[in-house]
């Protein structure tokens, strides 16, 4: 019912498959996507082990990233409406004729291979992708340049390492051409990032983040896995081109519970990559990690490679549709929940990385819904907002020796130099609560609109409660921005600088690294430490900063072109290149036909006006609305939020609200409880009774057999002739009672 | 010729590092390794078709009992010849990686080495079953003294505990062996062991309770070795006890011995018997992944989380053997390579830590990275390809190993019916998550974190080689070439692959057939059963 009434009511053209892809091997320049990256990763290990202390690994990581970007466009212009498939070399690839026992198989040859190579499915969806995460790449590796620079030496390398690997790992998710190729970008990906999450290594807190995230990644990998060899398993292949080919056929429906299972393994995947539902406790605490890794790869890149997964594979999902349903909820459900989250934070990275989880719940409530148009513009417009707001917050960072407290920090736009940085933070603020007219309101609509125009009571509420989130996101946004660049002008300096201790660790692993570590502790403190004694001056962004954060800024207001281009009438080139793909939303159209109902579906309205126009209004109302109260609170009258939260904890009947929010409404916690705990006590358990109930009592109580009837027989050996003749007496007696016995018995009978 | 000089040239070095004086023992033996990698390699090259099922070469060699058909024939497949290959490797990098480990009683430790190196080759290289048994007793010999003389504190009972376990346990292979032979013996009228023979004779005319039989025989001694989780218990105590090349022989060679055994004389030997106990190998095998991990998990000690790690791998090797199609035992042949490379990485990295803080203790170790940076990298690497980290080694094994498993269906899509089913796969995937984070906390608590000073300072002076603070050129020139074939194997396994797939297929042309025959009679006793109820019931 659901999908005959989207289809009906979208302008979607009809359905005609998925393009077939065809091989393209005068492409094969595309490799240069692997092979730069590749290239500056080698060369910062190879200037780690020469403790060059230059920027050398920045330019080195900065002009390759651009590079990439500029081969992404290269390959733009030279891709149309077909997928192209560019076979690079040979990975996993073997094969072997199937055996065919029995004899009703008899004859039958089949040729059975797993092939899983080295090789890019480019089209306008790969292309979509790749376009902002080489573009963003560039601008924030030449922003870490400047933002990292006290690290210079082998951290310094080590950092843009990181940074290489990651966009290495990031264009083989992308552009693969097979599941198991994506899974090593996927994993890829994952180890880039637990590097990045502990880069500042001697902090504990760092560390136990990088597990965390690098384990709940892992549990989601685990599901994708399982979801490549059910789809090995049931198609026969794993390679984008084949198996959308076996699925523009009719499902032949045989019946088994694989197919169905496919779209819930490949989702648990997804959930973990992009933190959503259970598995999104990881991301709030990947904030451990150096702010452009925050920007980067916890906000604007790696994390939506969960939807890129679903959009790609996306007619597995709408084979089974009720799967895009448990999408829609869990999306749902993480937006509100992270949105309530971040409502109570303090930390302005940790705002701004629940407003990520939250962000990307929408985007996985567009898929859910069917609109895998709307997923991917919120993607492309969120990572330009969103990759501003944690720049600029980096900047903040930077300059204020590692403070992030929002309530330690007013009236940075009066400050010299800070400009740049606090109208950038608008505008990140002003996209990120979908202010009318800005491109987020635009992605957001989509998205919200495709949940009303499903028109069931579950996506209806799902849609509510995408707008009433859309309003919370509105105000705590803004609460940042109100409480750090507007007011007056105060703020004192956080302890440390970027948040570790470690700026000073470059030279370490040299022999007496550790003398001269001590040498510098003064040294440093002396520089920052000043701000503790009262004449802290903050120190501005330089151009290095202040330039990727104005083209980020900018590339936030252009990403709205799409939407404006819709709107004056023409042709929407976001759209095209999504429908363009895999990931047109008229691949779940088989499902629809035959079902008569598809003529009779009227539109659903929303309030009584078409849900386009219903998103545009009610959206804009809930930002606006959202904005107000955040200025009431935090800067028309700053006392009444803690009047209002000191109120709130007054009343017995209310204290829970604030606890709840302000501790996450203990999930860590409860985790713990429910997983860490038990499997804890399981393992130790375990390994008790391996020590001692395998090894100790079956292995050594075996082992003590022969020398315990060593020990019963070994009197009789004493060698002592009484005990011999002991011995040959009772032995003797033994045998006269025995024929005795055997006498009676013998007699009793006769 | 070359598989003959290879099978000498270690005796060779063994009795020319008994005649020469002490302090040339480990260069001898250095030469010694580099001569048989050097002939393992020129053996490679000449190895003429990689294509083909037979051994190579195929000259008959010298019978030892000519009455009973015992020949010293030694001989190459594709996946013996990886056997070969990784075993001259870790070799010739254990015995560097001794130089400054062992300083004691230098000329019998490295003797032994290169007679261990012998026997393990004589194992991998054999045709005859008995020159097999010979190969894979013999190694139990040199390991135990390495165990016993130059082990940690408590090498005693480790070593005697080692020795009994396997050695009682080999014991039921050679009856199960023998039986067969003679089965053949009475059937044909004359004595071979070649193993060939006695597969191309067992697996056709022995009944389906003797094959059954026949295999669980086999599968005890392999059992044992390889070791599945409820045998295993001489592993992590012989483990911790020997020193670092010791274990890294016993992970990359004397472990490999099980499963090279159960691949060549056990899955083709008896296929009735392998189709009808493969579900319940299977189930041991996921119990000890999973077992194995937890109790990784609570571990104190390195080198012991790294031992028990290894039983949760072998559990993950086995299913993929037992998924019966060439898929799972591909992959579990390349876990077999990746193991012993990877384990035997971690084994040597762990020594050189054990050799500058005296502690394997995790409490004590911690933020290496800040003192050890080359040290920590590779630290890094290797777990990572001991986690599976696509890219590496680590995951074509794991990967191909589970894949088998998925697919080992009664109709499974691979052609190749089998027994296993997803099932099995979805609880052994658990085994990925478990092993990331044994693997990742053991990294946590001694490479990142704060530097800990361990209660030992670094001195070095207790062997009179003063060790640098960080890896010195000669550990990490051991580590290189470790590296570099974790990455090969990793990127670019097809010609692994390619070479393996003809024995491959070889060892379970018979299966397709046997486990469809195995699932008939089942399914007919359920039919029978469900009758004989339906009979009762109206």
């Amino acid at each position: 019912m659901t999908l005959p009434a989207l289809l009906a009511s979208a302008e979607i053209p009809p359905f005609q498959g998925v393009h077939a892809a065809t091989s393209a091997p005068e492409l094969s320049w595309s490799g240069l996507l692997l092979l730069l990256p590749l290239a500056s990763m080698v060369l910062c290990a190879l200037m780690a082990m020469s403790r060059t202390r230059t920027k050398l690994p920045a330019i080195v990581t900065s002009v390759s990233f651009l590079g990439m970007f500029v081969t992404v466009l290269g390959l733009a212009f030279r891709v149309g409406d077909t997928p192209v498939v560019v076979h690079l070399f040979e990975w996993i690839n073997f094969g072997w004729t199937a055996a065919t026992p029995g004899p009703e198989r008899a004859g039958e040859e089949l040729w059975r291979s797993i092939t899983a190579n080295v090789g890019f499915y480019v089209d306008s969806l790969t292309i979509f992708w790749m376009l902002f995460v080489t573009g963003l790449g560039t601008l924030i590796a030449v922003y870490a340049s400047e933002y990292m620079e006290q690290d210079r030496g082998v951290s310094y390398s080590r950092f843009f390492f990181g940074m290489s690997l990651f966009l290495l790992s990031m264009s083989a998710l992308v552009m693969a051409d097979n599941l198991v190729l994506l899974y090593l970008g996927w994993e890829g990906v994952g180890l880039a990032s637990y590097l990045l999450i502990g880069y500042y290594y001697k902090k504990p807190a760092a560390v136990a983040a990088a597990k965390k995230a690098f384990i709940m990644n892992r549990i989601g990998d685990a599901g994708l896995a399982l979801g490549i060899f059910l789809t090995w398993v049931n198609y026969g292949t794993v390679e984008y081109a084949p198996l959308f080919a076996a699925l523009s056929d009719p499902p032949s429906g045989s019946g088994s519970w694989i197919p169905a299972a496919i779209p819930f393994c490949l989702m648990l995947g997804a959930f973990g990559k992009s933190a959503q539902g259970p598995l999104f406790t990881w991301l709030p605490d990947a904030m451990e990690g150096p702010t452009p890794v925050s920007a980067l790869i916890h906000a604007a890149t790696m994390v939506t490679a969960g939807v890129y997964l679903i959009a790609r594979t996306f007619p597995l999902f709408a084979a089974h549709p009720d799967s895009l349903e448990v999408v829609a909820w869990i999306g749902g459900g993480t937006a509100f929940l992270a949105a309530t989250i971040a409502l109570a934070q303090h930390d302005i990275k940790r705002v701004f990385a629940y407003s990520t989880l939250s962000q990307l719940g929408y985007m996985f409530l567009g898929l859910g819904a069917v609109s895998t148009f709307g997923a991917a513009y919120h993607v492309f417009t969120h990572a330009f907002f969103k990759a501003a707001l944690f720049l600029t917050a980096g900047a903040v960072m930077h300059g204020f020796a590692g403070q992030l407290d929002l309530r330690k920090l007013s009236g940075l736009r009066h400050l010299p130099g800070w400009k740049i940085v606090s109208w950038a933070m608008f505008v990140g603020c002003l996209w990120l609560s979908a202010f009318p007219f800005t491109s987020a309101n635009f992605s957001k609509d989509a998205i919200l609109e495709a949940a009303f125009i499903m028109d069931t009571p579950s996506y209806r509420f799902l849609g509510w409660l995408g707008l009433f989130t859309a309003a919370l996101t509105a105000y705590y946004s803004f609460r940042v921005w109100f409480r750090v660049c507007c007011g007056p002008v105060s703020y004192s300096p956080g302890e440390e600088d970027h948040g570790s201790d470690d700026h000073h660790g470059h030279d370490h692993g040299s022999p007496g690294g550790a003398v001269r570590d001590h040498a510098h502790e003064p040294a440093t403190s002396a520089h920052h430490g000043d701000g503790h004694g009262g004449g802290f001056h903050p120190h501005a962004p330089r151009l290095a900063m202040n330039l990727p954060i104005i083209l980020i800024a900018l590339g936030a207001v252009l990403s709205g072109i799409p939407a404006y281009q819709k709107l004056a009438g023409g042709e929407n080139w976001a759209q095209q290149m999504v429908l363009h793909s895999s990931a047109y939303q008229g691949s779940a159209m088989p499902l629809a036909h035959g079902d008569a109902a598809v003529e009779h579906v009227a539109h659903p309205t929303v309030l009584g006006m078409n849900p386009h126009l219903a998103m545009m209004v009610i959206g804009g109302v809930a930002g606006v609305l959202g904005i107000a109260i955040a200025w009431w609170f935090h800067l028309a009258n700053r006392q009444a939020a803690a009047n209002l939260r000191s109120s709130l904890l007054a009343s017995p009947a209310t204290r829970w609200l604030p606890i709840l929010l302000e501790r996450k409404w203990f999930v860590d916690e409860i985790y713990h409880a429910i997983f860490g705990v038990p499997a804890w006590i399981a393992s130790h358990l375990l390994h008790w009774f391996d020590r001692h109930v395998i090894d100790g009592l079956l292995v050594n109580g075996v082992g003590r057999i022969p020398p315990f009837l060593g020990r019963v027989f070994q009197p009789l050996y004493s060698g002592r002739l009484q005990g011999y003749a002991v011995t040959m007496s009772i032995s003797v007696g033994v045998i006269l009672l025995w024929a005795l016995w055997a006498w009676i018995v013998g007699e009793a009978p006769r | 010729m070359t598989l003959w000089a290879l099978l000498l040239a270690p005796l060779a070095t063994a009795a020319a590092i008994c005649l020469a004086p002490a302090r040339t023992a480990k260069w001898i033996a250095t030469v010694g390794a580099c001569t048989a990698t050097a002939i393992a390699v020129l053996a490679a090259l000449q190895f003429p078709h990689w294509t083909s099922e037979t051994f190579w070469p195929d000259e008959r060699g010298p019978e030892i009992f000519e009455s009973l058909g015992v020949t010293f024939e030694l001989g190459l497949d594709g996946v013996s010849m990886l056997m070969v290959l990784m075993t001259v490797l870790l070799v010739v990098v254990s015995v560097i990686g001794s130089f400054t480990a062992v300083t004691t009683r230098e000329r019998e430790y490295y003797a032994w080495f290169m007679v261990l190196e012998s026997c393990v080759l004589l194992a991998f290289m054999a045709r005859d079953a008995v020159l097999f048994y010979l190969g894979y007793e013999f190694t139990l010999i040199p390991m135990y003294f390495l165990i016993a003389i130059w082990g940690g504190p408590d090498r005693r009972p480790a070593a005697i505990k080692f020795f009994i376990f396997t050695f009682l346990a080999s014991v039921v292979m050679l009856v199960g062996i023998v039986y067969v032979a003679s089965r053949r013996a009475e059937h044909v009228g004359s004595w071979s062991f070649l193993i060939p023979d006695l597969i191309s004779y067992a697996s056709t005319q022995l009944t389906a309770q003797e094959q059954f039989w026949t295999f669980l025989a086999l599968m005890i001694a392999f059992a044992v070795k390889t070791p599945f989780f409820p045998v295993h218990s001489w592993l992590p105590l012989a483990h911790d006890q020997a020193p670092t090349a010791g274990s890294v022989i016993l992970a990359g060679a004397l472990l490999k011995l099980g499963t090279y055994g159960a691949f060549r004389i056990g899955l083709p030997m008896a296929p009735l018997g392998g189709a009808e106990l493969s579900q319940f190998f299977a189930v041991i095998a996921i119990l000890g992944i999973i077992a194995a991990a937890m109790i990784c998990w609570v571990q104190k000690d390195v080198k012991k989380l790294v031992a028990y790690s290894s039983v949760s791998h072998m559990g993950m090797l086995m299913l993929g053997m037992f998924a019966l199609n060439p898929i799972g035992v591909q992959g579990s042949l390349i876990y077999f390579v990746n193991h012993g490379l990877s384990t035997g990485g971690l084994f040597l990295l762990i020594g050189m830590i054990y050799e500058r803080h005296h502690t394997k203790d995790m409490d004590q170790l911690g933020g290496l990275a800040r003192t050890m940076p080359v040290w920590s990298s590779f630290m890094i690497f290797f777990t990572l390809s001991s986690v599976g980290l696509p890219g590496l080694n680590g995951f074509i094994g794991e990967v191909l190993c589970l894949w088998g498993c998925f697919t080992s269906e009664h109709d499974a899509v691979s052609g190749y019916p089998g027994m296993l089913g997803p099932w099995f796969g979805i609880i052994a995937i658990v085994g990925l998550i478990l092993g990331a984070l044994y693997m990742l906390r053991m990294v946590g608590a001694i490479v990142w974190g704060t530097p800990k000073e361990p209660h030992h300072p670094h001195d070095g002076g207790d062997h009179g080689t003063r060790l640098p603070r960080d890896m010195s050129p000669r550990e990490i020139g051991i580590m290189l070439p470790l590296a570099a074939c974790c990455l090969l194997i990793g990127l670019y396994p097809k010609p692994i692959l390619e070479s393996m797939d003809p024995a491959v297929r070889a060892a379970l042309v018979r299966y397709p057939d046997a486990v469809e025959k195995v699932l008939a009679e089942r399914s007919e006793a359920e039919a029978a059963e469900a009758s004989a109820q339906g009979t009762v019931t109206p």
